[in-house]
């Protein structure tokens, strides 16, 4: 698994979204973590240290893995990006056409087709 | 798998998972370009909440709620949320200290 730092982390992330248009998934698990062992963690709290924490950001296509680590000071900056990121690659979900109430993405799957009448 | 059918459910149950254990808590997106969908997870290894969606609108709703996780995680889980604005009324890690923006 590669640490990244942030900057290079979002080139790859922007790569793993454009290698996976065709097929394939893109995942990212968010997790708060402070990097220490647990020793470390319990040395920390005994002697009365704040624990930082940072955010642990993983993402895979399946086949390789990429994470970094955000702090508080950085983590502004990253969502940012990261936001930026995402709305650029989730191209491919619909568009909002009228309220649907019921979730179209279950009555989709079943259907295998977008163009459904549904008005009522 | 539970899927959680209102978004304001999932959201709201989500933190709360968080906030009741922030060290196993962790909340995972997968995207498939292929099939336009998402789906968001959130599980602290007991209990897992899923939503799904297809629909452009929601993603902007994830990206709400990603910023809400990022700053829970970074800051820490007594960070007082007001969902976009004031993320900073309490400062940096879990300690008691608060800045209080109210007067």
């Amino acid at each position: 698994m590669v640490l990244l730092q942030l900057d290079p982390f979002l080139n790859e992330l922007t790569s793993m979204f454009e290698r996976s248009t065709e097929a394939g998934s893109v995942w990212v698990t968010l997790k708060r973590s402070s990097l220490k062992s647990k020793v470390v963690r319990n040395k920390m709290a005994t002697a009365g240290e704040a624990i930082e924490y940072r955010c642990l950001i993983r993402a895979t296509n399946g086949k390789k893995t990429i994470s970094t680590s955000v702090g508080p000071k950085d983590h502004q900056r990253f969502q940012a990006s990261y936001a930026t990121i995402l709305k650029a690659h989730m191209t491919s979900l619909k568009k909002r056409e009228r309220k649907d109430k019921k979730k179209s993405s279950e009555s989709d799957k079943r259907e295998g087709t977008s163009k459904r009448p549904k008005k009522s | 798998m539970v899927y959680i059918t209102s978004w304001d459910e999932f959201v709201e149950r989500s933190v709360q998972l968080f906030r009741a254990d922030p060290d196993s808590t962790r909340y995972v997106m997968k995207y498939r370009h292929c099939d336009g969908k998402l789906v968001l997870k959130v599980t602290d290894n007991r209990e897992c909440l899923k939503y799904k969606t297809d629909q452009a609108q929601e993603a902007k709703k994830m990206e709400k709620l990603n910023n809400i996780f990022f700053t829970l995680m970074a800051r820490g889980p007594e960070v007082d949320l007001s969902e976009v604005t004031g993320k900073e009324q309490t400062d940096a890690q879990p300690t008691k200290r608060g800045r209080g923006r109210k007067q």
